[in-house]
């Protein structure tokens, strides 16, 4: 699988200089753009060089057997390209033409004569229909049709991070792409696997296990084999976030039971995440907006929360919104009252800690109170930024999360253009709503339950009372 | 339970489900699909099948009045809908009148089942569908009559954990028809689980089986007891 994300060479079948060709511009980003120093080879009908990737009749002419070949020609042609790479000794192909399973009879017909070939020859498949690979680490990028000199590339490139992302949609993988731009987490790898013939999600979600991913977001559009997927998902110590769409009509029509008339594929797939620990996204922005909270903040080990707020209004608005997603106000102890009065400027010690015009030394003091304090296990900052000492003191909350090992997921009630500018500027993870917030707290303790019940942190590190089912009800029905 | 008694009920389910797909069935009668679902432990309403008014009579008296009557047979999947069932039945005259009613019908039966009546306000159902990606799936819910109208389900891909049917009961909106409910005491959440637990496996272990319907599940004194039950086979259905 590596090879399909770090290929020392590369062919693209397709690529000729005639207007419009998709090929040709998988040739200019890596030439031009990535700088990609591996042979790229081209097959096209005129045996003609494209942006000075030597081009050939035939795959079977190469002078070497590439690593990877990338297949952007009509459909038709697909198969017998399949059979001169086998011939070749190709073992990955990308086939990011289109015209197969997904358009009717003669496609899949193709489609189940290329996986015939391709599995009496040990090849691996990804596609049809999808763009490939995209890998910031490895400097390789077999999407076409990219402008590369957009901004929003660049940034990917030059700033590698840890979530990777498997798409099964191209218009998704830009939206993510551009959106992470102006946020503060980097892409390690995307993939878009399309009609996933070969290659699906399960042996994805099993590669990233071993690699720098540190969250994996996927966007699907069917799931092309449950319970593989829900092996892949509970051996998985990286969370894994799916937004999925097609939630269709419930009941098959020849079901003879109640039980079948009612069953429909969205809430099996519910119910099967749940089972395997993987975290079903409410929006497709969740794609982009929840993985900081993984990669930027200890997870949410108990559900009682403390907010601290500088201006009371949010504070009610977020107190509602956490009832609501499951989790707890905290009830703050005598004790951390007692310490909160002393820090001064404290309107209210009870939980939501609400504060007036105060100077910097206050804030740090009560992240430290309300961190520090047994019964927190984690905060919701609702801090509006009416100075510029506000940006400094949330800087700090970033150590102070690190240290006492408990999360806080950051809102600015400010314009949302502003808290953008903050967040990429200062590289503070901040969320861009009031909801955002408490969702990602949510789904951080939600995470940290599947990974208690999975087996891969002990009961221990569990806080808050399991008996009480109710709550534990209420918390995974928010959350999902 | 003892080894030798599982391989038993192993073996007596084997057989109803060979049985069934050999004679080209599209369901179990009532009363197969109950002793199937009784091994896997959900406990089931004691009936007997009975095949004379003078049996059925006696038996009624053995299992203790009221009973209820039902025409048992593979075809009959709408027991209710086509008049075959007699309930609340106190003494032999109701009884033997409850026989000859169902018997002149007139529709092919394997027998009439004499079954207790068995009394409470909380009615859930337990099911087994096939889902085309995930495979064999439990489902828990409200049942009884509101059961399509309420649609107050909850599902799980099998095999069950026990962790597993503990949450999905409790996930139903009602769950709180679950605790303790207008004087009757609050349901034994152990049997439920284990009949949840039970349901998933014979989907994993038995492909014959497309879906299974137990509805209603009737709480009677915190005991959920299936009152009624219908196993779909697979064969035929292609």
């Amino acid at each position: 699988m590596e090879k399909f994300f770090n290929p020392k060479s590369v062919v693209i079948v397709g690529a000729s200089n005639s207007s419009f060709n998709l090929g040709s511009t998988i040739c200019n980003m890596l030439k031009d753009y990535l700088h990609y120093t591996g042979p790229v080879y081209t097959v096209n009908s005129k045996a003609e060089t494209v942006n000075g990737c030597p081009g050939f009749s035939s795959v079977l002419d190469l002078p070497q057997t590439p690593d990877m070949a990338i297949i952007i020609v009509a459909a038709r042609h697909v198969p017998g390209i399949i059979k001169d790479c086998a011939k070749k000794g190709i073992k990955r192909i990308v086939i990011e033409s289109a015209g197969f399973a997904e358009d009717g009879q003669n496609g899949a017909a193709m489609q189940r004569e290329i996986d015939e070939v391709a599995r009496e020859n040990g090849m691996r498949i990804m596609g049809p229909n999808c763009l490939g690979t995209l890998s910031t680490r490895d400097k390789f990028c077999s999407f076409y049709g990219v402008n590369p000199s957009l901004v929003e590339m660049n940034q990917i490139f030059e700033t590698p991070g840890n979530i990777s992302y498997i798409i099964q949609s191209g218009g998704v993988v830009v939206l993510v792409m551009e959106s992470l731009y102006y946020d503060l987490v980097g892409i390690n790898k995307v993939v878009s696997i399309g009609n996933k013939s070969d290659v699906d999600e399960a042996d994805l979600i099993d590669y990233f296990q071993k690699d720098e991913t540190e969250v994996i977001g996927i966007y699907l559009e069917n799931v092309a084999d449950g319970r593989k997927l829900m092996e892949a998902a509970q051996k998985s110590r990286k969370p894994i976030l799916i937004y999925k769409v097609g939630r269709t009509p419930e009941g098959a029509m020849a079901a003879m039971s109640h039980t079948a008339g009612m069953a429909s594929n969205d809430l099996i797939f519910e119910s099967a995440c749940k089972q395997a620990g993987i975290i079903r996204l409410n929006s497709i922005n969740e794609l982009h907006s929840l993985p900081k909270m993984f990669t930027e903040m200890p997870i949410l080990k108990g559900n009682r929360v403390a907010m601290f707020t500088n201006s009371g209004a949010f504070g009610s608005i977020a107190a509602d919104l956490l009832v609501d997603a499951g989790l707890q106000m905290v009830r703050l102890s005598g004790q951390t009252q007692d310490k909160l009065k002393k820090a001064g400027q404290v309107f209210n010690v009870k939980n939501p800690v609400d504060i007036g015009p105060a100077p910097p030394q206050t804030y740090l003091d009560i992240f430290e109170i309300l961190l520090g304090a047994d019964e927190v296990d984690g905060l919701l900052p609702l801090l509006s930024v009416w100075q510029t000492f506000v940006i400094d003191t949330l800087q700090e909350l970033l150590k102070m999360c690190k240290h006492y090992d408990k999360p806080a997921a950051i809102y600015t009630p400010n314009a949302v253009a502003k808290s953008i500018a903050i967040r990429a500027k200062h590289r503070i993870p901040i969320f861009e709503t009031p909801e955002q917030s408490v969702r990602a707290l949510s789904v951080s303790h939600m995470f940290c339950e599947s990974l208690r019940k999975r087996g891969f942190i002990g009961d221990h590190e569990k806080f808050e009372n399991t008996d009480n089912r109710r709550i534990m009800k209420g918390t995974m029905e928010a959350a999902l | 339970m003892t080894k030798g008694n599982i391989l038993k009920k192993e073996k007596i389910t084997g057989e109803i489900l060979s049985k069934a797909v050999q004679e080209g069935s599209q369901a179990l009668s009532e009363y197969e699909s109950k002793r199937i679902v009784a091994n896997a432990n959900v406990p089931v309403t004691r009936e007997v099948l009975v095949h004379s008014r003078e049996e059925a009579v006696s038996q009624a008296a053995r299992i203790g009045f009221p009973v209820v009557l039902k025409g048992s047979d593979p075809a009959l999947t709408h027991k209710t809908e086509m008049g075959m069932v007699r309930v609340n039945l106190k003494n032999d005259q109701d009884v033997a009148r409850a026989y000859d009613e169902l018997m002149d019908k007139g529709i092919h039966m394997e027998g009439i089942l004499v079954q207790e009546m068995v009394k409470g306000n909380r009615e859930f159902v337990i099911g087994l569908t096939r889902d085309p990606q995930f495979g064999p799936c439990v489902m828990f819910g409200i049942g009884g009559i509101f059961t399509e109208a309420l649609k107050d389900v909850s599902f799980r891909v099998a095999p069950l954990t026990e962790e597993d049917a503990q949450e999905m009961i409790y996930e139903i909106k009602a769950s709180r028809l679950l605790d303790a409910f207008r004087g009757e005491s609050a349901v034994d959440e152990k049997v439920l689980v284990k009949a949840l637990v039970g349901i998933g496996e014979l989907g994993m272990r038995y492909d014959e089986i497309a879906e299974i319907d137990i509805n209603p599940l009737i709480i009677t004194e915190g005991k959920p007891v299936a009152v009624d039950a219908l196993v779909i086979l697979k064969t035929n259905r292609a």
